[in-house]
């Protein structure tokens, strides 16, 4: 393992590592567009510039090996003057249009032209137009003129999802980003590159021009789209959720995540959300605060003798234990798992996407084992068929669009003579059941998703969408007896 | 649908054997296609390339977008290409193709009306010595003037 010295200070890296690894190992700042680290190195954009003791030229970062005793700096007039000097080439023909660029507050040219920049350009020529408002795809749109050539997308498309749509076409200052005709950029994993364009040349049509960046605030947390459990990090402000982005983690998803996660913020917004419980009644429908339908729902099971539970995989092992737990110590060992896909179940792109779109199975499938439960979804349909289930009680989906089964699953379980639905999203065929309760958005709790590695992940809790919404914890708290509605999260954290 | 005739597919295969890099192989196998089509490359043939040899589009694009001896438009059937570097240019090249653009009534670029000719200005042909020279298809001829265009032109039918 070599070591060698990153502007005074020591430290050791891997065989083979470059000297930019071995700066970003140290956290001193050094500038780079094209440099990746999940993608080859391309070494074009020569911002990363840096001195090695020894050496009469300055070298590129991302592409000198460090070798033993090396000693580097980046922070020398020598670097900084040819930094300064490469970003005046960058920005040649850079429309600089940054009051209406959506990169605008995460962009890598503004962020270097603050400390690099001459402020004042010696440029006399006129700038060479290109294509604007490209719609490279579903998802992606591009702006050649705004594009510094780093070609991440393209090492992106033919390294990563290996699809190869991307490419640069025509010579010197009219080079530019494009696909063949016909051929556009509609991999699964199209949005990454939008991520690590460090400009604001490829953009995405879901986020642009919806929201000044400055105007967002963050969390950390895990994709509830499937099983794999990317890391991301969510952007919200008072309005609601506007975009999530990977967050790198090796050992689950990279640096990527798929198109499908990035759409999963969506139903966490307030305009899907179920906000008040409702109970049917002769009259019609009773809107009431959701502790209150849930306590009417203790009252009503406690007077059956056949009630059942179905689980699916979107809720928090957390609640998972505590409220299988309540329900089995009160109504019974009914409990059962809904699978939402079973014949694309088990399906692996290779990439990331699973085929189980569910956060927690895994979780879910440990509680159960733990409690000794071993019901079959036949068994399920059998009881229902023949009337045997008086009152049904479904910890039903968030992220309805993976559900393709629900219209005709909540029919089946309309055969109960008492159906309930817990859901933090409102549907139209959850209507005829005679109590809805509005649960917690995977955004707005803590808990633990198992991806299907078996690798445990804790959820960053973001702010409060439905304040009176409750969660399977709090609802167990319900079941047991207590009528203090009070403890539920709502309390606890910031709400929007 | 355009479809490389089996010596051009042979060609093709020889040249992606011929590299370490089967990328390689782009532009001999672009040019045979430019050959067989008429003096131009459709992207229908960039399609049929990319089946052939296992080349992405994009990258085949990137190569043929590259380079301007490719031509993306049809051309006519005598593609007349005037050098107009500097040594050429000395030599009135530039003043030659003005004129037999205004000669056969079309732009440079276009296809004259009989589709016998495209006239296009082209970065150094290698022939300073000889300056002004032009290249018609793959014929080089030198020390042009005016009045030998004109038998030139007459010449080709």
């Amino acid at each position: 393992m070599p070591k060698c010295t990153v502007n005074g200070i020591e430290v050791e890296v891997k065989d083979g590592a470059t000297v930019i690894e071995a700066f970003m190992k140290t956290n001193e700042s050094i500038a780079h567009y094209c440099w990746h680290p999940g993608l080859s190195v391309a070494g074009v954009c020569r911002m990363c510039m840096v001195e090695i003791e020894g050496n009469p030229r300055l070298q590129i970062a991302c592409n000198t090996p460090v070798q033993d005793g090396m000693v580097v700096y980046n922070n020398s007039e020598k670097v900084k003057e040819a930094v300064e000097w490469t970003l005046k080439f960058h920005l040649i023909n850079h429309p600089l249009d940054c009051p209406i660029c959506d990169q605008a507050g995460e962009c890598g040219l503004q962020e270097y032209y603050m400390s690099h920049g001459s402020y004042d350009s010696e440029m006399a020529e006129r700038k060479v137009k290109k294509h604007k408002v490209v719609d490279l795809g579903e998802k992606v749109v591009l702006d050649t003129e705004r594009c510094i050539l780093c070609s991440r997308c393209v090492r992106f498309t033919d390294e990563v999802t290996k699809t190869n749509e991307l490419g640069i076409f025509n010579r010197g200052d009219r080079s530019e980003i494009g696909t063949f005709e016909n051929r556009p950029l509609n991999n699964k994993y199209s949005l990454n590159t939008v991520d690590i364009c460090p400009v604001g040349a490829l953009t995405s049509k879901d986020f642009r021009f919806r929201q000044r960046v400055w105007f967002l605030k963050s969390f950390e947390t895990i994709c509830q789209g499937c099983s794999a459990g990317c890391n991301v990090q969510a952007y919200y402000n008072e309005n609601g959720f506007y975009r999530v982005k990977p967050v790198p983690n090796e050992e689950v998803n990279g640096h990527w995540m798929c198109d499908e996660g990035r759409d999963v913020y969506k139903f966490a917004n307030k305009e899907h959300r179920l906000v008040s419980g409702i109970k049917k009644e002769d009259s019609g429908l009773s809107h009431m605060a959701p502790g209150a339908a849930a306590v009417q729902l203790r009252e009503d099971l406690s007077d059956t003798k056949k009630a059942a539970l179905v689980l699916t995989g979107q809720y928090t092992t957390e609640e998972y234990l505590k409220f299988v737990d309540s329900f089995t110590k009160n109504y019974g060992n009914e409990v059962y798992h809904w699978i939402n896909n079973p014949k694309t179940f088990d399906d692996f792109d290779g990439i990331l996407l699973r085929g189980d779109k569910n956060p927690n199975t895994v979780g879910l499938l440990r509680v159960l084992e733990g409690k000794g439960i071993k019901s079959s979804w036949a068994d399920l349909e059998e009881k229902l068929n023949s009337g045997q289930i008086e009152h049904l009680v479904v910890a039903g989906p968030e992220n309805l669009a993976v559900f393709p089964d629900l219209e005709e699953k909540v029919t089946l379980f309309g055969q109960a003579q008492k159906l309930t639905v817990l859901t933090p999203v409102k549907s139209k065929f959850y209507e005829s059941a005679d109590y809805q309760i509005p649960m917690k958005s995977f955004m707005e709790k803590d808990g633990t998703f198992v991806n299907h590695k078996g690798i445990e992940q804790k959820l960053g809790r973001g702010p409060i969408v439905v304040s009176q919404a409750l969660t399977l914890l709090d609802l167990s708290m319900i079941l047991d007896g207590s009528d203090f509605i009070s403890v539920n999260s709502a309390s606890m954290g910031g709400s929007l | 649908m355009f479809e490389l005739s089996p010596e051009g597919k042979e060609l093709v295969k020889k040249e992606l054997a011929r590299y370490e890099d089967k990328y390689s192989a782009i532009i001999p196998s672009l040019y045979q296609i430019q050959k067989e089509n008429e003096g131009w490359v459709s992207p229908e043939a960039v399609d049929h390339l990319s089946e052939l040899t296992g080349i992405p589009h994009s990258h085949i694009n990137e190569v043929l977008k590259f380079y301007t001896m490719f031509n993306l438009k049809p051309t006519g059937k005598y593609h007349i290409q005037v050098c107009c570097n500097i040594t050429c240019s000395m030599f009135q090249a530039r003043e030659l193709t003005d004129d037999l653009c205004q000669k056969l009534g079309i732009k440079e670029g276009e296809v004259s009306e009989d589709g016998r000719f495209t006239v296009s200005r082209v970065e150094c042909l290698g022939s300073c010595d000889n300056a002004p020279a032009v290249q018609v298809n793959e014929t080089y001829h030198d020390n042009m003037t005016p009045e030998k265009m004109d038998t030139l032109i007459s010449e080709l039918k």
